[in-house]
Protein backbone atom coordinates (compact mmCIF):
# COMPACT_ATOMS: atom_id res chain seq x y z
CA UNK A 1 0.00 0.00 0.00
CA UNK A 2 2.40 2.46 0.58
CA UNK A 3 4.59 1.96 -2.91
CA UNK A 4 0.95 2.82 -4.44
CA UNK A 5 0.77 5.24 -2.08
CA UNK A 6 3.89 6.89 -3.62
CA UNK A 7 3.11 6.64 -6.95
CA UNK A 8 0.07 8.35 -6.77
CA UNK A 9 1.50 11.09 -4.60
CA UNK A 10 4.07 11.70 -7.70
CA UNK A 11 1.31 11.62 -10.21
CA UNK A 12 -0.83 13.64 -8.64
CA UNK A 13 2.30 15.88 -7.86
CA UNK A 14 2.37 16.53 -11.72
CA UNK A 15 -1.00 16.39 -12.02
CA UNK A 16 -2.19 20.05 -13.12
CA UNK A 17 -5.95 18.61 -12.70
CA UNK A 18 -5.20 18.99 -9.10
CA UNK A 19 -3.20 21.75 -9.02
CA UNK A 20 -5.79 24.23 -10.53
CA UNK A 21 -8.65 22.61 -9.10
CA UNK A 22 -6.95 23.22 -5.31
CA UNK A 23 -6.23 26.86 -6.80
CA UNK A 24 -9.42 27.34 -8.08
CA UNK A 25 -11.28 26.83 -4.56
CA UNK A 26 -8.74 28.02 -2.11
CA UNK A 27 -9.07 31.39 -3.83
CA UNK A 28 -12.46 31.48 -6.00
CA UNK A 29 -14.51 30.79 -2.87
CA UNK A 30 -12.94 33.14 -0.49
CA UNK A 31 -12.77 35.94 -3.45
CA UNK A 32 -16.47 35.24 -4.31
CA UNK A 33 -17.62 35.15 -0.48
CA UNK A 34 -15.34 38.39 0.11
CA UNK A 35 -17.52 40.38 -2.76
CA UNK A 36 -20.44 38.95 -1.96
CA UNK A 37 -19.70 40.56 1.91
CA UNK A 38 -18.34 43.60 0.52
CA UNK A 39 -21.33 44.29 -1.80
CA UNK A 40 -23.79 43.52 1.17
CA UNK A 41 -21.82 45.83 3.73
CA UNK A 42 -21.74 48.79 1.05
CA UNK A 43 -25.63 49.06 1.78
CA UNK A 44 -26.27 50.21 -2.19
CA UNK A 45 -29.88 48.45 -3.78
CA UNK A 46 -28.93 47.11 -6.86
CA UNK A 47 -29.94 43.11 -8.06
CA UNK A 48 -26.16 41.91 -7.00
CA UNK A 49 -26.80 43.15 -3.79
CA UNK A 50 -29.91 41.60 -2.74
CA UNK A 51 -28.63 38.49 -4.11
CA UNK A 52 -25.59 38.75 -1.74
CA UNK A 53 -28.22 40.01 1.26
CA UNK A 54 -29.47 36.12 0.94
CA UNK A 55 -26.40 34.26 1.28
CA UNK A 56 -25.17 36.44 4.33
CA UNK A 57 -27.08 35.78 7.75
CA UNK A 58 -25.16 38.28 9.32
CA UNK A 59 -22.33 41.01 9.05
CA UNK A 60 -20.14 39.54 10.96
CA UNK A 61 -16.95 37.36 10.39
CA UNK A 62 -19.45 34.17 11.29
CA UNK A 63 -21.56 35.39 8.58
CA UNK A 64 -18.84 35.70 6.02
CA UNK A 65 -17.62 32.52 7.01
CA UNK A 66 -21.02 30.96 7.02
CA UNK A 67 -21.24 32.36 3.20
CA UNK A 68 -18.02 30.67 2.06
CA UNK A 69 -19.03 27.38 3.48
CA UNK A 70 -22.12 27.55 1.42
CA UNK A 71 -19.94 28.00 -1.81
CA UNK A 72 -17.20 25.59 -0.78
CA UNK A 73 -19.93 22.74 -0.64
CA UNK A 74 -20.43 23.40 -4.47
CA UNK A 75 -16.61 24.23 -5.24
CA UNK A 76 -15.78 20.95 -3.34
CA UNK A 77 -17.95 18.62 -5.42
CA UNK A 78 -17.00 20.35 -8.62
CA UNK A 79 -13.16 20.19 -7.96
CA UNK A 80 -13.34 16.93 -6.40
CA UNK A 81 -15.58 15.16 -8.94
CA UNK A 82 -13.25 16.26 -11.52
CA UNK A 83 -10.00 15.06 -9.80
CA UNK A 84 -11.70 11.48 -9.32
CA UNK A 85 -13.14 11.15 -12.45
CA UNK A 86 -9.94 12.24 -14.41
CA UNK A 87 -7.42 10.05 -11.51
CA UNK A 88 -9.78 7.07 -12.69
CA UNK A 89 -10.50 7.96 -16.42
CA UNK A 90 -7.00 8.60 -17.56
CA UNK A 91 -5.87 5.40 -17.00
CA UNK A 92 -7.73 4.40 -19.83
CA UNK A 93 -7.88 6.96 -21.83
CA UNK A 94 -3.80 7.04 -21.68
CA UNK A 95 -3.71 3.12 -22.16
CA UNK A 96 -2.39 2.61 -18.53
CA UNK A 97 -4.32 -0.08 -17.92
CA UNK A 98 -2.31 -3.09 -18.49
CA UNK A 99 0.81 -1.48 -16.32
CA UNK A 100 -1.34 -2.09 -13.23
CA UNK A 101 -1.85 -5.55 -14.10
CA UNK A 102 0.49 -8.45 -12.88
CA UNK A 103 2.11 -6.19 -9.91
CA UNK A 104 3.21 -7.47 -6.75
CA UNK A 105 0.94 -4.84 -5.46
CA UNK A 106 -2.65 -5.23 -5.78
CA UNK A 107 -4.88 -3.18 -7.59
CA UNK A 108 -6.95 -2.82 -4.56
CA UNK A 109 -3.43 -1.12 -2.97
CA UNK A 110 -3.76 1.10 -6.12
CA UNK A 111 -7.53 1.81 -5.98
CA UNK A 112 -6.96 2.69 -2.27
CA UNK A 113 -4.23 4.55 -2.60
CA UNK A 114 -5.88 6.58 -5.46
CA UNK A 115 -8.52 7.83 -3.24
CA UNK A 116 -6.57 8.15 -0.22
CA UNK A 117 -4.61 10.72 -2.18
CA UNK A 118 -7.66 12.10 -3.01
CA UNK A 119 -9.34 12.35 0.15
CA UNK A 120 -5.83 14.34 1.66
CA UNK A 121 -6.02 16.58 -1.64
CA UNK A 122 -9.83 17.65 -0.70
CA UNK A 123 -8.90 17.90 3.27
CA UNK A 124 -6.04 20.33 2.35
CA UNK A 125 -8.15 21.89 -0.66
CA UNK A 126 -11.16 22.60 1.81
CA UNK A 127 -8.61 23.67 5.29
CA UNK A 128 -6.72 26.26 3.33
CA UNK A 129 -9.62 27.79 2.26
CA UNK A 130 -11.68 27.90 5.53
CA UNK A 131 -8.30 30.00 6.59
CA UNK A 132 -7.79 31.46 3.71
CA UNK A 133 -11.71 33.30 4.49
CA UNK A 134 -10.73 33.55 8.08
CA UNK A 135 -7.61 35.64 6.95
CA UNK A 136 -9.68 37.79 4.37
CA UNK A 137 -12.46 38.26 7.35
CA UNK A 138 -9.68 39.52 9.89
CA UNK A 139 -8.11 41.36 7.21
CA UNK A 140 -11.54 43.12 6.45
CA UNK A 141 -11.59 44.53 10.34
CA UNK A 142 -14.25 41.76 11.72
CA UNK A 143 -13.30 40.31 15.32
CA UNK A 144 -12.61 36.86 15.53
CA UNK A 145 -15.15 34.78 17.95
CA UNK A 146 -16.13 31.95 19.28
CA UNK A 147 -19.11 31.56 16.37
CA UNK A 148 -16.87 32.29 13.61
CA UNK A 149 -14.93 29.33 14.28
CA UNK A 150 -18.04 27.23 14.95
CA UNK A 151 -19.00 28.27 11.67
CA UNK A 152 -15.86 27.47 10.60
CA UNK A 153 -16.05 23.85 11.93
CA UNK A 154 -18.92 23.56 10.25
CA UNK A 155 -17.57 24.91 7.21
CA UNK A 156 -14.73 22.50 7.08
CA UNK A 157 -17.01 19.78 7.79
CA UNK A 158 -19.48 20.44 5.29
CA UNK A 159 -16.75 21.12 2.19
CA UNK A 160 -15.29 17.64 3.33
CA UNK A 161 -18.85 15.97 3.06
CA UNK A 162 -19.07 17.52 -0.23
CA UNK A 163 -15.95 16.34 -1.38
CA UNK A 164 -15.95 12.88 -0.60
CA UNK A 165 -19.43 12.63 -2.11
CA UNK A 166 -17.74 12.86 -5.50
CA UNK A 167 -15.84 9.57 -5.21
CA UNK A 168 -18.99 7.86 -6.82
CA UNK A 169 -17.79 9.17 -9.91
CA UNK A 170 -14.74 7.14 -9.91
CA UNK A 171 -16.81 4.31 -10.30
CA UNK A 172 -18.35 5.93 -13.04
CA UNK A 173 -15.02 6.81 -14.56
CA UNK A 174 -14.09 3.05 -14.16
CA UNK A 175 -16.89 1.69 -15.46
CA UNK A 176 -17.12 3.36 -18.84
CA UNK A 177 -13.39 3.19 -19.09
CA UNK A 178 -12.83 7.44 -19.35
CA UNK A 179 -13.31 10.06 -17.68
CA UNK A 180 -15.63 12.11 -19.65
CA UNK A 181 -18.44 9.77 -18.27
CA UNK A 182 -17.56 10.91 -14.81
CA UNK A 183 -17.62 14.46 -15.84
CA UNK A 184 -21.25 14.20 -17.46
CA UNK A 185 -22.51 12.63 -14.24
CA UNK A 186 -21.36 15.16 -12.10
CA UNK A 187 -22.83 18.09 -14.40
CA UNK A 188 -26.31 15.60 -13.70
CA UNK A 189 -25.44 15.58 -10.19
CA UNK A 190 -25.22 19.28 -10.06
CA UNK A 191 -28.01 19.77 -11.78
CA UNK A 192 -30.61 17.39 -9.43
CA UNK A 193 -29.13 18.86 -6.53
CA UNK A 194 -30.40 22.22 -7.54
CA UNK A 195 -33.54 20.76 -8.73
CA UNK A 196 -34.03 19.11 -5.12
CA UNK A 197 -32.90 21.74 -3.46
CA UNK A 198 -35.04 24.39 -5.17
CA UNK A 199 -38.25 21.99 -4.66
CA UNK A 200 -37.29 22.03 -0.54
CA UNK A 201 -36.63 17.96 -0.82
CA UNK A 202 -33.26 18.40 -0.53
CA UNK A 203 -32.67 17.49 2.93
CA UNK A 204 -32.79 13.50 2.01
CA UNK A 205 -30.91 13.96 -0.74
CA UNK A 206 -26.93 13.25 0.19
CA UNK A 207 -25.27 15.57 -1.99
CA UNK A 208 -27.95 18.87 -1.00
CA UNK A 209 -27.39 18.34 2.68
CA UNK A 210 -24.06 19.62 3.01
CA UNK A 211 -25.04 22.83 1.24
CA UNK A 212 -28.53 22.86 3.06
CA UNK A 213 -26.85 22.45 6.77
CA UNK A 214 -24.40 25.32 5.49
CA UNK A 215 -27.55 28.22 5.00
CA UNK A 216 -28.10 27.73 0.90
CA UNK A 217 -31.58 26.80 1.72
CA UNK A 218 -32.00 29.47 5.04
CA UNK A 219 -31.96 29.24 8.54
CA UNK A 220 -34.88 27.60 8.79
CA UNK A 221 -33.93 24.74 6.07
CA UNK A 222 -30.34 24.52 7.71
CA UNK A 223 -31.82 23.97 11.08
CA UNK A 224 -33.71 20.83 9.82
CA UNK A 225 -30.97 19.76 8.83
CA UNK A 226 -30.60 16.16 10.89
CA UNK A 227 -27.10 14.60 11.94
CA UNK A 228 -28.58 11.27 10.25
CA UNK A 229 -28.84 13.13 6.64
CA UNK A 230 -25.32 14.38 6.85
CA UNK A 231 -24.07 10.80 7.73
CA UNK A 232 -25.85 9.19 4.24
CA UNK A 233 -22.67 11.60 2.87
CA UNK A 234 -19.89 9.24 4.14
CA UNK A 235 -22.32 6.30 3.86
CA UNK A 236 -22.32 7.67 -0.50
CA UNK A 237 -18.96 8.00 -0.49
CA UNK A 238 -17.50 4.69 1.66
CA UNK A 239 -20.02 2.48 -0.72
CA UNK A 240 -18.07 3.74 -3.76
CA UNK A 241 -14.69 3.34 -2.68
CA UNK A 242 -15.75 -0.82 -1.85
CA UNK A 243 -17.53 -0.78 -5.17
CA UNK A 244 -14.31 0.76 -7.14
CA UNK A 245 -12.37 -1.50 -5.46
CA UNK A 246 -14.56 -4.26 -6.16
CA UNK A 247 -14.69 -3.69 -9.80
CA UNK A 248 -11.13 -3.01 -10.90
CA UNK A 249 -10.68 -6.55 -9.12
CA UNK A 250 -13.22 -7.70 -11.59
CA UNK A 251 -11.85 -6.04 -14.17
CA UNK A 252 -10.19 -7.18 -17.44
CA UNK A 253 -7.43 -4.80 -19.29
CA UNK A 254 -8.68 -5.56 -22.84
CA UNK B 1 10.47 -32.26 -13.49
CA UNK B 2 10.23 -28.68 -12.78
CA UNK B 3 7.01 -26.62 -13.40
CA UNK B 4 6.63 -24.47 -16.23
CA UNK B 5 7.14 -20.69 -15.69
CA UNK B 6 4.00 -20.21 -17.96
CA UNK B 7 1.82 -22.34 -18.82
CA UNK B 8 -1.80 -22.13 -20.88
CA UNK B 9 -3.90 -25.28 -21.71
CA UNK B 10 -6.81 -25.39 -24.05
CA UNK B 11 -7.33 -21.99 -23.38
CA UNK B 12 -10.19 -20.28 -25.91
CA UNK B 13 -11.49 -16.69 -25.36
CA UNK B 14 -14.14 -14.81 -27.40
CA UNK B 15 -15.08 -10.97 -27.49
CA UNK B 16 -18.60 -10.78 -28.81
CA UNK B 17 -18.72 -12.89 -32.21
CA UNK B 18 -15.01 -13.16 -32.32
CA UNK B 19 -13.29 -16.26 -31.32
CA UNK B 20 -9.90 -14.50 -30.81
CA UNK B 21 -7.99 -18.09 -28.78
CA UNK B 22 -9.57 -21.60 -29.51
CA UNK B 23 -7.73 -24.21 -27.77
CA UNK B 24 -4.30 -22.92 -27.81
CA UNK B 25 -1.70 -24.46 -25.51
CA UNK B 26 1.73 -22.86 -24.67
CA UNK B 27 4.53 -23.83 -22.28
CA UNK B 28 7.53 -21.49 -21.70
CA UNK B 29 10.06 -23.20 -19.05
CA UNK B 30 12.67 -21.01 -17.00
CA UNK B 31 15.71 -20.46 -19.00
CA UNK B 32 13.86 -20.22 -22.44
CA UNK B 33 12.45 -17.81 -24.80
CA UNK B 34 9.54 -18.52 -27.01
CA UNK B 35 8.25 -16.18 -29.98
CA UNK B 36 4.80 -15.83 -30.32
CA UNK B 37 4.71 -14.87 -33.88
CA UNK B 38 1.03 -14.29 -36.51
CA UNK B 39 -0.24 -12.00 -38.72
CA UNK B 40 -2.15 -8.88 -37.03
CA UNK B 41 -5.01 -10.46 -35.17
CA UNK B 42 -3.77 -13.44 -34.51
CA UNK B 43 -4.53 -13.61 -30.62
CA UNK B 44 -0.58 -12.25 -30.11
CA UNK B 45 -1.60 -10.32 -27.47
CA UNK B 46 -4.63 -11.70 -25.99
CA UNK B 47 -2.58 -15.05 -24.91
CA UNK B 48 0.24 -12.86 -23.52
CA UNK B 49 -3.06 -10.89 -21.78
CA UNK B 50 -4.46 -14.36 -20.40
CA UNK B 51 -1.15 -15.55 -19.27
CA UNK B 52 -0.89 -12.23 -16.84
CA UNK B 53 -4.23 -12.48 -15.76
CA UNK B 54 -5.60 -9.37 -17.74
CA UNK B 55 -7.78 -11.17 -19.14
CA UNK B 56 -9.94 -14.05 -18.32
CA UNK B 57 -9.93 -17.36 -20.04
CA UNK B 58 -13.64 -18.92 -21.19
CA UNK B 59 -12.47 -22.22 -21.18
CA UNK B 60 -9.11 -24.11 -20.13
CA UNK B 61 -6.14 -23.31 -17.62
CA UNK B 62 -3.71 -20.71 -17.34
CA UNK B 63 -0.45 -21.38 -14.92
CA UNK B 64 2.28 -18.99 -14.37
CA UNK B 65 5.38 -19.89 -12.26
CA UNK B 66 3.40 -23.04 -11.38
CA UNK B 67 0.07 -21.21 -9.67
CA UNK B 68 -2.97 -20.75 -11.54
CA UNK B 69 -3.39 -17.20 -12.89
CA UNK B 70 -6.16 -16.01 -11.00
CA UNK B 71 -4.99 -16.57 -7.44
CA UNK B 72 -0.88 -16.02 -8.25
CA UNK B 73 -0.50 -12.92 -5.40
CA UNK B 74 2.24 -10.53 -4.86
CA UNK B 75 4.93 -13.39 -4.54
CA UNK B 76 4.69 -14.88 -7.98
CA UNK B 77 3.58 -11.37 -9.82
CA UNK B 78 6.92 -10.00 -8.11
CA UNK B 79 8.99 -12.28 -10.51
CA UNK B 80 7.30 -11.30 -13.05
CA UNK B 81 7.59 -8.34 -15.32
CA UNK B 82 5.31 -7.07 -18.65
CA UNK B 83 5.46 -4.63 -21.37
CA UNK B 84 1.72 -5.23 -23.23
CA UNK B 85 1.50 -3.45 -26.18
CA UNK B 86 2.09 0.41 -25.01
CA UNK B 87 5.23 1.38 -23.45
CA UNK B 88 3.87 3.30 -20.52
CA UNK B 89 1.55 6.17 -20.75
CA UNK B 90 1.90 8.45 -17.48
CA UNK B 91 3.82 11.68 -19.83
CA UNK B 92 3.80 13.56 -16.46
CA UNK B 93 6.43 11.28 -15.15
CA UNK B 94 10.56 11.29 -15.63
CA UNK B 95 12.34 8.56 -17.19
CA UNK B 96 13.51 8.17 -13.94
CA UNK B 97 10.14 8.36 -11.87
CA UNK B 98 8.44 5.95 -14.33
CA UNK B 99 11.11 3.23 -13.85
CA UNK B 100 11.20 3.82 -9.80
CA UNK B 101 7.77 3.69 -9.31
CA UNK B 102 7.14 0.39 -11.88
CA UNK B 103 10.43 -1.10 -9.30
CA UNK B 104 8.38 -0.13 -5.99
CA UNK B 105 5.21 -0.91 -7.37
CA UNK B 106 7.14 -4.77 -7.70
CA UNK B 107 7.37 -4.65 -3.61
CA UNK B 108 11.39 -3.57 -3.72
CA UNK B 109 12.29 -1.14 -1.00
CA UNK B 110 13.74 2.09 -1.48
CA UNK B 111 17.02 1.66 -1.37
CA UNK B 112 17.41 -1.47 -3.50
CA UNK B 113 14.52 0.26 -5.63
CA UNK B 114 17.39 3.04 -6.19
CA UNK B 115 19.99 1.02 -7.16
CA UNK B 116 17.95 -1.11 -9.96
CA UNK B 117 16.47 2.48 -11.12
CA UNK B 118 20.10 3.44 -11.88
CA UNK B 119 21.22 0.25 -13.01
CA UNK B 120 18.16 -0.01 -15.49
CA UNK B 121 18.53 3.46 -16.98
CA UNK B 122 22.39 2.31 -17.40
CA UNK B 123 21.61 -0.97 -18.53
CA UNK B 124 19.34 0.44 -21.45
CA UNK B 125 21.20 3.93 -22.18
CA UNK B 126 18.37 6.19 -21.20
CA UNK B 127 21.21 7.92 -19.06
CA UNK B 128 20.68 11.15 -21.28
CA UNK B 129 16.67 11.29 -21.11
CA UNK B 130 17.05 10.34 -17.27
CA UNK B 131 14.92 13.59 -16.37
CA UNK B 132 13.27 14.21 -19.00
CA UNK B 133 9.34 14.03 -19.06
CA UNK B 134 8.17 10.14 -20.86
CA UNK B 135 5.69 12.43 -23.02
CA UNK B 136 8.42 14.06 -24.58
CA UNK B 137 10.17 11.29 -25.40
CA UNK B 138 10.82 9.49 -29.05
CA UNK B 139 8.83 6.77 -29.98
CA UNK B 140 11.95 4.79 -29.85
CA UNK B 141 13.14 6.29 -26.62
CA UNK B 142 9.41 5.75 -24.79
CA UNK B 143 9.82 1.74 -25.70
CA UNK B 144 13.06 1.35 -24.59
CA UNK B 145 11.43 2.75 -21.18
CA UNK B 146 8.45 0.16 -21.36
CA UNK B 147 11.48 -2.65 -21.37
CA UNK B 148 12.90 -0.46 -18.53
CA UNK B 149 9.72 -0.80 -16.51
CA UNK B 150 9.50 -4.49 -17.04
CA UNK B 151 13.07 -5.43 -16.43
CA UNK B 152 14.04 -3.58 -13.20
CA UNK B 153 13.27 -5.71 -10.65
CA UNK B 154 14.96 -8.50 -11.98
CA UNK B 155 12.16 -11.08 -13.24
CA UNK B 156 11.95 -14.24 -14.04
CA UNK B 157 9.36 -14.63 -16.20
CA UNK B 158 9.47 -11.56 -18.89
CA UNK B 159 6.15 -11.15 -21.00
CA UNK B 160 6.71 -9.07 -23.64
CA UNK B 161 4.31 -7.55 -26.49
CA UNK B 162 6.70 -6.57 -29.73
CA UNK B 163 9.49 -5.25 -27.80
CA UNK B 164 11.39 -4.46 -30.88
CA UNK B 165 8.84 -1.92 -32.30
CA UNK B 166 9.87 1.18 -32.72
CA UNK B 167 13.39 0.48 -32.19
CA UNK B 168 16.29 1.42 -34.57
CA UNK B 169 18.78 -0.84 -35.88
CA UNK B 170 21.32 -1.24 -32.37
CA UNK B 171 18.43 -0.98 -30.16
CA UNK B 172 16.94 -4.29 -31.54
CA UNK B 173 20.47 -5.96 -30.94
CA UNK B 174 20.92 -4.40 -28.00
CA UNK B 175 17.66 -5.74 -26.90
CA UNK B 176 18.23 -9.26 -28.10
CA UNK B 177 21.20 -9.48 -26.51
CA UNK B 178 19.85 -8.24 -22.97
CA UNK B 179 17.02 -11.16 -23.78
CA UNK B 180 19.28 -13.99 -24.47
CA UNK B 181 21.91 -13.05 -21.52
CA UNK B 182 18.98 -12.88 -18.93
CA UNK B 183 17.83 -15.89 -20.41
CA UNK B 184 20.77 -17.83 -20.70
CA UNK B 185 23.06 -16.28 -17.02
CA UNK B 186 19.61 -15.98 -15.39
CA UNK B 187 17.64 -18.35 -16.31
CA UNK B 188 14.82 -16.08 -16.67
CA UNK B 189 11.63 -17.34 -18.94
CA UNK B 190 10.82 -15.24 -21.91
CA UNK B 191 7.89 -15.00 -24.08
CA UNK B 192 7.70 -12.22 -26.90
CA UNK B 193 5.65 -11.82 -29.61
CA UNK B 194 6.97 -9.90 -33.28
CA UNK B 195 5.89 -9.66 -36.58
CA UNK B 196 9.69 -9.84 -37.25
CA UNK B 197 10.24 -13.28 -38.39
CA UNK B 198 14.34 -12.77 -38.79
CA UNK B 199 14.51 -11.11 -35.28
CA UNK B 200 13.12 -13.92 -33.38
CA UNK B 201 14.52 -16.54 -35.65
CA UNK B 202 18.13 -15.02 -33.86
CA UNK B 203 16.63 -14.89 -30.64
CA UNK B 204 14.14 -17.37 -30.05
CA UNK B 205 14.51 -21.35 -28.93
CA UNK B 206 11.01 -22.27 -30.08
CA UNK B 207 8.87 -20.48 -32.28
CA UNK B 208 4.79 -21.00 -32.09
CA UNK B 209 2.52 -19.60 -34.99
CA UNK B 210 -0.88 -18.08 -34.29
CA UNK B 211 -3.09 -17.73 -36.90
CA UNK B 212 -6.83 -16.69 -36.50
CA UNK B 213 -6.69 -17.34 -32.51
CA UNK B 214 -5.75 -20.93 -33.39
CA UNK B 215 -1.87 -22.59 -32.92
CA UNK B 216 -0.64 -23.70 -35.97
CA UNK B 217 2.96 -25.82 -34.16
CA UNK B 218 6.29 -24.37 -34.18
CA UNK B 219 8.89 -23.51 -36.67
CA UNK B 220 12.28 -24.64 -36.55
CA UNK B 221 14.38 -21.26 -35.15
CA UNK B 222 17.44 -22.31 -37.07
CA UNK B 223 15.42 -23.71 -40.36
CA UNK B 224 16.83 -22.76 -43.37
CA UNK B 225 13.92 -19.75 -44.36
CA UNK B 226 11.75 -19.05 -41.24
CA UNK B 227 9.46 -16.70 -43.32
CA UNK B 228 9.08 -18.75 -46.20
CA UNK B 229 7.83 -21.84 -43.24
CA UNK B 230 5.95 -19.36 -41.65
CA UNK B 231 3.52 -18.71 -44.74
CA UNK B 232 3.17 -22.01 -45.83
CA UNK B 233 2.20 -22.47 -42.02
CA UNK B 234 -0.73 -20.24 -42.90
CA UNK B 235 -1.75 -20.47 -45.85
CA UNK B 236 -2.04 -24.40 -45.25
CA UNK B 237 -4.58 -22.83 -42.42
CA UNK B 238 -6.53 -20.71 -44.51
CA UNK B 239 -6.88 -23.75 -47.27
CA UNK B 240 -7.87 -26.05 -44.36
CA UNK B 241 -10.37 -23.38 -43.69
CA UNK B 242 -12.03 -22.26 -47.01
CA UNK B 243 -11.96 -26.36 -47.31
CA UNK B 244 -14.00 -27.38 -44.44
CA UNK B 245 -16.54 -24.34 -44.75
Amino acid sequence: MRAAVEFELIKAGRAPVFRWGAASVVLGVPGISVLFFVLARSGRTSPAVAKAMTLLTDMSLAGLVGTAGQVLTVGMLMAAGIAASWSFGREFVDDAVPALFALATSRSSLVGAKFLVLTGWAAATTITTVVVVLLAGLALGLPLTPAALAVALQATAAGLLSAVLAWPLALVASCRRGYLAGFVALILVVVLTQLLTATGAGSWFPYAAPSLWMGMGGAEAAAKVSATQLALAPLVSAAAVAATIAWWGHAEAR
Amino acid sequence: MTCPALAARAVSRRFGQEQALLDVDLRVEPGEIVALVGLNGAGKSTLMRLLLGMLHADTGSVEILGRPVRGAGPAVWSRVGHLIETPPRYRELTVRESIYSAARLQALDRSTTERLTAETITLLELDHWRDRRTGALSLGNRQRLGIATAVVHRPDVLVLDEPSNTLDPLGVLRVRGFLRARATEQRTAVLVSSHHLDEVARMADRIMVLHRGRALGELDPAGADVERAFFARVLEADRHRAAVR
